[in-house]
């Protein structure tokens, strides 16, 4: 078998399209997660143990489930009892609580590191709780987390590739249908793991600037 | 006025402040001394409301700190420095010392910053007044820090072995600020390892010995026969005059 990346010039443009809907879906997504797993580290690291329960359940449920299972659950199941999402719709969602699991482990973390003398200090200066945690905690617990959220953030990329089970013509989505229309998967195939490839490693280069950009002044390994 | 009466304080089994009954006034410079473990550290965390008391009251400027709302305002009205520094990290020295004034007191923050820089340039900083704290050293931190709890204008400054993490050369420099305090009226609380030094400075002694207060005396009769027939506190100084 001859490899011939020629035969697919004239479905570049459907890959393309696939590509954007892959890039849409994880952008959207990537803030989905961020949001979610900032409230939900927030409250896994509260005073409170009703809040602290929750946001455990939560992780414990979405973390110790397949992501095929929960995006089945949402596009199949949920039109059983009368809930209709679009595939879209549903595949963001499905992807930003799945993530979200992941991040407010890694925040949690994060905001667990935190040398606890500097939240004292700024308890004694006399700043109110919601304002320590905008200026002092998720500053802080953000430049230690850059890094760990980029492997979920990559990971949430990749099982991005599982909404193409959904209906959805995303990138895998799309090259599956080239696959079957031209009969060459090979060639097919092997431009995707390049396209993903290709993305993810464009978003760990970002991911390490974006670390040394916040870190830049913390050579001694302060935070 | 600072008042504490009948302060106790456990973590668990172990009482670390039992019973104690200590008046701060206006203007006042009082040394807390005491062998590790004695309680004074535990002393000015339960000042600033950082532990919470097991029995007895603390009110500053009659503001009681066991109360979540007056504890804001007794907060307001002291600042405390830490053995740690504990500056924010992902600050520089100016932003660590603008914050609370901004968030808190509503100062513009152009006005807070201007008043941040004058103060990093009264302790000798105004060259490292953009840089982080990761990029000063210990002393410059602790003086980053001395400014940070100045810069709400307290009425009561708490230090809490403020020059223990730092080497000689830089103790001084902190001390030598502190000195400078202390003339112009600052009230403060000093718990301390530096004998000699709080000596210096202090105009009361309060000595600290497993919990308890065992003798709250203006500095030259603790330093003198009066303090010396207490059998602890003349084993305290002894030992400590040895090292």
């Amino acid at each position: 078998m001859k490899f011939d990346l020629s035969i697919l010039a004239k479905h570049i443009p459907f890959l393309l399209e696939g590509a954007w809907l892959t890039l849409q879906a994880c952008t959207l997504a990537v803030v989905g997660s961020l949001a979610l797993g900032l409230v939900v580290g927030a409250m896994r690291t509260s005073a409170s143990p009703l809040l602290n329960r929750v946001a455990a359940v939560y992780i414990d449920i979405f973390r110790n489930i397949p992501f095929i299972v929960q995006l089945f659950f949402f596009y199949f199941g949920l039109p059983e009892i009368g809930i209709y999402i679009d595939a879209f719709t549903t595949g963001v969602v499905a992807l930003s609580i799945a993530g979200g699991a992941f991040t407010s482990d890694v925040i949690r973390s994060g905001i667990l590191a935190i040398d606890p003398g500097v939240i004292e200090a700024a308890q004694v200066s006399g700043l109110r709780k919601i304002t320590i945690f905008r200026k002092i905690i998720l500053p802080i617990a953000l430049r230690a987390s850059v890094r760990p959220l980029g492997s979920v953030f990559i990971n949430l990329i990749l099982t991005s590739s599982i909404l193409s089970t959904i209906t959805l013509n995303e990138l895998t989505g799309s090259a599956k249908i080239v696959a079957s229309n031209t009969f060459r998967p090979f060639e097919v195939y092997f431009v995707l793991l390049v396209a993903y490839a290709a993305l993810t490693y464009a978003v760990s280069i970002l991911i390490g600037m974006l670390h040394r950009y916040l870190n830049r002044h913390q050579e001694e390994g302060a935070v | 006025m600072i008042s504490i009466t009948g302060l106790r304080k456990s973590f668990g089994a172990a009482t670390v402040l039992n019973g104690i009954d200590l008046e701060i006034r206006q203007g006042e410079v009082v040394s807390v001394l005491g062998s590790s473990g004695s309680g004074k550290s535990t002393l000015i965390r339960c000042i600033n409301g950082l532990e919470k008391i097991d029995a007895g009251k603390i009110t500053v400027d009659n503001f009681d700190v066991s109360k979540p709302r007056e504890l804001a305002e007794a907060r307001k009205r002291s600042g405390t420095v830490f053995q740690l520094f504990n500056l924010y990290p992902h600050m520089t020295a100016v932003q660590n010392v603008a914050l609370a004034p901004v968030e808190v007191l509503k100062v513009p923050r152009k006005q807070a910053e201007a008043e941040a820089r004058e103060l990093l340039n009264s302790v000798g900083l105004s060259e490292r007044a953009d840089a982080y704290p990761s990029q000063l050293s210990g002393g410059q931190r602790q003086r980053v820090g001395i400014c940070r709890a100045l810069a709400m204008k307290p009425s009561y400054l708490l230090l809490d072995e403020v020059t223990s993490a730092l080497d000689p050369e830089m103790t001084s420099e902190v001390l030598s600020i502190l000195a400078n305090l202390a003339k112009g009226g600052t009230t403060m609380v000093f718990v301390t390892h530096e004998i000699e030094f709080a000596r210096s400075i202090s105009s009361r002694i309060a000595f600290l010995d497993k919990g308890q207060l065992i003798a709250d005396l203006p500095t030259e009769d603790f330093f003198s026969a009066t303090g010396m027939a207490l059998p602890r506190v003349a084993q305290f100084l002894s030992k400590m005059r040895k090292d």
